[in-house]
């Protein structure tokens, strides 16, 4: 393992962790209000202060950490399932499938995707499975395209000639050898999509039509941090701090994977 | 009018040396000086620059200091003549004669004349204009020109908001005539009879006014009014802060605790009154669970206004238990607001059926959850806060809420007037005449119109009439208090409270004054002293 790699391991099990183990970390109920208490500052009670309802900052900040995570992660899944599919089957059976498919891609990637995203979410409404779905459904391009490239060489090759000799279907050939075989380039692909989907929901909550109240994510802590800016510096440092180091650890894990796996 | 004002005790004694310094230099001959340039700061960049079609609070402001009604509010909410100088209103009611003031220009150079005002009434009644003031001009039966300078406006009842509607800025003939309103030019490029001539407007930057020199009260002091448009209330402080904007309106937190420091107490003079107007929760009443009156009662104990009050507003703002502002003379003060009791409400909803039959913590009825969606419009952190209150205290009684916000202009247009919504988060601006015949009559509930949580009482809709119909202001009062107190025990909403208004303005504006009304209705008397100007050309 590389230092990279490392370092982004090492990052990334730390928020994972937290998430998961949220409701044992966080010491109070990220929702409990409290007049008496609004914006104070870090303290020995509220180790990251309050919010403006008083609520504690360092109990948000973890649940905040399932949300962001949760959202990056089945984004991602969404994306590498379509992408893999469409991908492979334009690789592998090429012909009028492979334009149809390839085409769609190029139209897809046309469009700059935080503006269909924005576009897309003030149809629907803003809602956790909503941002996830939507993310899903306009970040698998690249995946496609990668899984794509890596099938019109490997179908050549002469094992899966073997194969198809011992009387392999096309199912069979795609799942259980050409797609395995092309993993390699995807999964740093989608380990740096999981970062960028991160940002995407911190952009939209930031914004106000992401995770909706009273939901803790690290983006709709930030927006609301921005708007007492002047009386309360915690509450854009720490949920902006967690975005940056978060990001930063996905990317440091695919550039990791990339070196040990492509060089 | 009975209408109390608040300020910060620390303003008060500033104000009283300014009065103090007032009297010594009116003794000397004081004259104030002209010239320098105020510039506000808000959020809301104005719609249209024509009065009878500004119906957001950004058009209103440019609009009300490029334009005059025929007649306005003075300091203490009495109607006074400002186009007319007087008028005469008949013994039945039914008929005002409006006496206009002679001389007047419009700033292009033509004289006003009552054929201006005909104007003006027709394209209020006129059903192809988009206007949302239509109401209270459809009650007019005739309006006759009898000569250049006196008009007679015929009603079909006795009306008594008749004579306050005429505080609607009065249009042009002569550069509208022919001229569709709703795509005129004119929108953008008004000219008016008020104390401002428009110079620019910059989409989504900046509205410019200079002084009308030929102003029928006087040339105003302060030579341009510059209105900027800064849609963020933290860049709007930052600007304040660095000198970019002279006045803003402060959020409470701002107020509470941003505005403290010695620098803003050298340089700037904070107000504080009560704002024309209140937060509420609408439900939507063709809605099963809000059709039950326990259910709506329920609501109202587990909701502790006081901990929103402190908690959102920083206590700067106070309870309203009905439709008026505390101040106002039709608000019924026997009407008393419930204490906050969540044991109450549990038992309420008990009664009307709802019980957690699954122990999830959510009541259950007919084997349906009681669980909503409450929708509030984007950019308001006071709404969102109070949402989210709503929303904590609510999960202890056992009901869910769902907090959506919208952008404003589909939170309108898809969500309020197609009454797609379970309960809304809302606030009115209010009218100085208390009647609010459009929010609560039962037939205004078609698609753009108020009444949209479908409120119908036929006991409030025969007060609402008579409350137009009576002059008398016991008599008023007594219908008023009476609607108030229907209203309260009712719940169409969820009365939430009255937010102050919070303007900070830089110290070298003298001569304001806060009053009933506020602070802007002597705008013109505004001034800086030759030597603290800042803007010399």
């Amino acid at each position: 393992m590389n230092k990279m790699m490392a370092s982004g391991v090492l990052i990334v099990a730390f928020f994972a962790i937290i998430a998961v183990l949220a409701p044992f970390i966080a010491p109070y109920d990220p929702g409990q209000i409290d007049i008496g208490n609004i914006l104070t500052g870090p303290s020995k009670v509220h180790i990251l202060g309050t919010d403006s309802l008083g609520r504690d900052l360092f109990s948000r900040m973890v649940y905040g950490a399932r949300i962001s995570l949760l959202v990056g992660l089945i984004a991602v899944a969404i994306a590498g399932i379509i992408g893999i599919t469409l991908g492979s089957l334009a690789g592998y059976y090429g012909g009028w499938m492979d334009i149809v498919i390839m085409r769609f891609v190029d139209i897809m990637l046309c469009f700059p995707t935080f503006f269909l995203i924005l576009a897309v979410i003030a149809l629907l409404e803003p809602s956790i499975v909503n941002i996830m779905a939507i993310i899903g459904f306009t970040s698998w391009m690249g995946v496609a395209r990668l899984i794509r490239a890596e099938i019109l060489t490997l179908k050549e090759r002469d094992f899966i000639y073997a194969e198809r000799a011992m009387g392999a279907g096309d199912f069979r050939i795609i799942t259980r050898h050409l797609i395995p075989n092309a993993m390699a380039p995807v999964l740093v692909n989608l380990t740096l999509a999981v970062a960028a989907a991160i940002l995407i929901e911190s952009s939209l909550s930031f914004l106000g039509i992401g995770v909706q109240p009273p939901t803790p994510s690290w983006g709709n802590i930030l927006s609301e941090g921005k708007s007492v800016m002047g009386a309360a510096w915690w509450m854009m440092l720490f949920p902006g701090t967690a975005i940056f180091i978060t990001v930063l650890g996905y990317n440091l894990l695919g550039e990791g994977i990339r070196e040990k796996l492509l060089k | 009018m009975i209408t109390y004002l608040k300020t910060i005790s620390r303003i008060k004694t500033v104000f009283l040396k300014a009065v103090f310094l007032f009297g010594v230099l009116a003794v000397m001959g004081f004259r104030p000086d002209y010239g320098d340039a105020i510039v506000v700061g808000a959020i809301g960049e104005p719609r249209t620059l024509i009065p009878i079609m500004a119906s957001d609070s950004a058009s209103g402001a440019i609009c009300g200091l490029i334009f005059n009604g025929l007649v306005k509010y003075d300091k203490d909410l009495n109607l006074v003549g400002d186009l007319a100088k007087g008028w005469d209103i008949s013994e039945d009611g039914l008929e005002i004669t409006f006496y206009l003031r002679r001389g007047v220009r419009w700033q292009d150079g033509q004289p006003f004349t009552a054929r201006d005002v005909e104007f003006t009434y027709k394209g209020l009644v006129d059903p192809r204009v988009r206007t949302a003031y239509s109401g209270d001009f459809k009650m007019i039966k005739r309006l006759e020109v009898i000569d250049d300078y006196t008009v007679r406006v015929l009603y079909k009842e006795p009306f008594s908001p008749g004579l306050s509607s005429w505080t609607m800025g009065i249009m042009p003939e002569h550069l509208l005539k022919g001229e569709d309103l709703n795509t005129t030019r004119f929108a953008r490029h008004p000219v008016g009879t008020g104390p401002y001539r428009f110079r620019l407007w910059k989409t989504g930057e900046r509205v410019e006014l200079v002084s009308n020199h030929d102003y029928f009260e006087g040339r105003p002091y302060i030579d341009r009014y510059i209105y900027r448009i800064i849609p963020d209330q933290a860049t709007l402080f930052l600007e304040l802060r660095a000198g970019g904007v002279d006045e803003i309106s402060l959020t409470p937190l701002q107020a509470r605790r941003q505005t403290q420091s010695r620098f803003f107490k050298e340089n700037f003079n904070k107000f504080r009154y009560p704002s024309f107007g209140y937060t509420y929760l609408g439900y939507n009443l063709k809605d099963f669970r809000f059709r039950d009156l326990r259910v709506r009662q329920a609501i109202n104990y587990a909701i502790n206004k006081e901990e929103i009050i402190r908690g959102v507003l920083l206590g700067l703002g106070r309870v309203s238990t009905g439709p008026f502002i505390p101040e106002s003379w039709a608000y019924n003060k026997a009407v008393k607001a419930v204490k906050y009791d969540p044991e109450k409400a549990r038992v309420l909803l008990k009664e009307a059926g709802w019980r957690d039959l699954d122990g999830d913590g959510v009541l259950e009825k007919n084997g349906r959850r009681f669980s909503f969606t409450i929708i509030t419009n984007q950019g308001n952190g006071e709404r969102r806060m109070t949402a989210e209150i709503i929303q904590r205290r609510l999960k202890e009684v056992g009901i869910e809420v769902k907090i959506k916000i919208i952008e404003w202009s589909s939170f309108v247009s898809e969500f309020i007037d197609k009454r797609r919504f379970d309960a809304v988060l809302l606030g009115w601006g209010l009218s100085r005449d208390p009647d609010m015949y459009d929010i609560w009559y039962s037939s205004k509930t078609k698609e753009g119109e108020f009444n949209f949580v479908g409120y119908s009482n036929p006991e409030v809709d025969r007060l609402l009439l008579e409350g137009r119909r009576t002059f008398d202001r016991k008599e008023r009062t007594r219908i008023y208090h009476k609607i108030h107190r229907i209203l309260y025990h009712d719940q169409p909403y969820l009365f939430l409270y009255v937010p102050d208004a919070l303007p900070i303005i830089r110290k070298r504006f003298k001569g304001i004054k806060v009053a009933p009304a506020g602070i802007g209705y002597n705008f013109i008397k505004w001034y800086v002293p030759k030597a603290e100007q800042k803007y010399i050309r």
